[in-house]
């Protein structure tokens, strides 16, 4: 399939960057940059971009008068005009023109993408050459009849780990109670994989494409997958449909909420795969369905747009007065059973605390729909506690480092909840998110005695 | 002389787990550990001079100020103009890079941190 051609124009470098990694995550497309907006008009005559990311004052020539000129010679190429600024006169003018679409700095990441492949699909039907093609590139065993563009994430870090987690509770977790239990399957099963990629240094993506009314997301490993015994557990578990090929697992998601009363009409199609469990194969039978938000765009966040405590409480304070009484009784209840574990070190006190708190916590945040961030690394953490318990529990030095962590990091959660919802003094609610990521990462290293990663993670001016 | 190692951030597991790691360092009387949860807090001893340091080791999303935002009050005081910071940061995004450079920050460092990264950066900028 040609590659769609998508030209950057910012004179900043860092925001072309910025961009680039974004779009990055698109196939089919092929990317260049121009520094300003002559820049853009010579390329543009010699390359002949499909789409333009247009930014508005550079110099030599600002974004409108490129516009201008190059909506001239070129009407088909599509122009979207990244601007800061909220100046109506300014869209007017680049209305007149021909300018598309809009997209507003700080780039709100998942809308840009969105854009962007609504914008492909567009121009690849203009084409005809969707659905020939689209067929031929289907990753997923499910269904080849897919939209042309897919999300690509490349797990090769937290980070990206990270992008994912959000990405999967942005499109799952939803209001529907029934469906936390499913997510938290989800979670671990991905989690679990990506880790163990990532340990073993292997090249690793997860690839989502999507039909009209389905998601599939499809992790590809280099080499054949082998699935430990927990991982068939949770396949095992798994309501929804899943196939296990070779180097690849993929899961499909409906998009839509089903009515509860019809899950049993829902599941009368089965499947049945060949699961390889270090060369046994074992042969598993599902039934089943699940469930995607309706509304997940409600769920979307952005990151990139800081949003203060003040804002977050008042827009959605008397809605979650319940949750953050849970929370405030769970930070309790953490140490409660961080004691209990302290005074009688077991596996089943540690259990407790995973299931008990470490559970419970990540189900009521998330419920609270903006922090996913914090509820996966609980989840994670939680699953890692729950499966390593008869081996930490062996070590008393390291029993004791874990509860002097644990301790720290309830400690950390008490004063999030304070700065978020009693003083309400931070201006960014998201402030914790990735550090306790990194933090229950690093709990995980240390009582795993592994080291966390190597020195390209380290830079000196 | 020990040198003074300061690291803010609003984390305690983060602070627990650097001092786990420099736990060593710390006992062999190499590197004097010092850490603060509040920015604001650190930054008035600063200027009150109540406070020094050979290093400071900052995080970059607090809620009461950015590691950004702290690096660069703290240099602009002449006291520690020449002093090393090290931004902790879990995202290694080019602009966070260029903004610290920009500032005048000594380098940056990814969480999660290895015991390892951890000493061999702070023995590297204090050259002990």
């Amino acid at each position: 399939m040609s590659k769609l051609k998508l030209l950057i124009v910012d004179d900043v470098e860092d925001n072309r960057l910025v961009l680039r990694a974004i779009c990055r995550k698109l196939e089919n497309f092929e990317i260049k940059e121009a520094q300003d907006g002559l820049e853009a008009v010579e390329i543009t005559q010699d390359w002949l971009p499909d789409i333009i990311l247009m930014d508005v004052m550079m110099p030599r020539m600002d974004g409108y008068e490129a516009s201008k000129i190059i909506k001239n010679l070129y009407p088909q190429t599509v122009i979207i005009v990244v601007s800061a600024v909220t100046d109506l006169n300014m869209q007017k003018n680049m209305s007149e023109i021909g300018v598309d679409t809009y997209i507003h700095k700080p780039i709100e990441k998942e809308l840009l993408l969105f854009k962007l492949q609504s914008i492909g699909s567009s121009i690849n039907l203009r084409q005809g050459k969707l659905k020939v093609l689209s067929k031929k590139n289907a990753l997923n065993p499910f269904n080849s009849d897919i939209r042309s563009f897919k999300i690509i994430f490349d797990i090769t870090d937290t980070e990206s780990m990270m992008d994912f987690g959000m990405w999967l509770f942005d499109q799952c977790a939803g209001k529907d109670v029934v469906a936390c239990g499913r997510l938290d399957l989800i979670v671990e099963l991905f989690y679990k994989l990506m880790r163990r990629g990532t340990k073993n240094q292997e090249n690793l993506s997860i690839i989502v494409e999507e039909s009209y009314e389905e998601i599939y997301i499809t992790i590809k490993f280099e080499n054949t997958i082998v699935l430990e015994p927990r991982m068939v557990e949770i396949l095992n578990a798994f309501e929804s449909e899943f196939i296990v090929q070779k180097n690849i697992l993929c899961a499909k998601l409906k998009k839509h909420i089903e009515e509860k009363n019809s899950t049993s009409e829902m599941g009368k199609t089965t499947i049945t795969e060949e699961i390889i469990q270090e060369t046994v194969e074992t042969k598993i039978t599902k039934e089943i369905y699940i469930v995607a938000s309706k509304e997940k765009e409600l769920l979307r966040q952005s990151f990139t747009q800081k949003t203060s405590a003040v804002d977050y409480v008042c827009d959605i304070g008397g809605d979650i007065l319940d949750e953050i009484l849970d929370l405030a009784s769970l930070d309790e209840e953490w140490k409660e059973k961080l004691t209990a574990f302290e005074e009688m070190p077991s596996d089943e006190n540690l259990k407790k605390f995973a299931n008990g708190v470490l559970e419970v916590y990540a189900h009521t945040i998330n419920s609270l729909f903006e922090f996913t961030a914090l509820a996966y690394a609980l989840t994670s953490l939680g699953v890692f506690l729950r499966d390593k318990a008869h081996v930490i529990i062996q070590d008393p030095t390291k029993t004791r480092t874990l509860i002097m962590l644990l301790e720290n990091l309830g400690y950390d959660l008490v004063s999030w909840r304070q700065h978020i919802f009693e003083l309400q003094d931070t201006q960014d609610i998201h402030y914790l998110d990735s550090s306790f990521f990194s933090s229950c990462m690093q709990i995980e290293g240390i009582m795993s005695n592994k080291e966390m990663d190597d020195d390209n993670d380290m830079e000196f001016f | 002389m020990a040198k003074t190692v300061i690291i803010v951030d609003d984390s305690k597991a983060v602070v627990a787990m650097a001092e786990l790691a420099l736990d060593e360092m710390i006992k062999s009387g190499a590197i004097e550990f010092k850490s603060y949860l509040n920015p604001l807090k650190l930054l008035e001893a600063l200027q009150n001079e109540s406070e020094n340091f050979d290093l400071l080791i900052s995080d970059i999303n607090m809620p009461e100020l950015s590691g950004m935002e702290l690096a660069k009050a703290v240099k602009s005081n002449d006291r520690y103009k020449t002093k090393p910071i090290i931004i902790l940061t879990t995202e290694s995004s080019n602009e966070i890079k260029m903004a610290g450079k920009e500032i005048g920050v000594t380098g940056w460092m990814v969480k999660p941190f290895s015991d390892e990264k951890l000493i061999k950066s702070i023995k590297m900028v204090l050259g002990v």
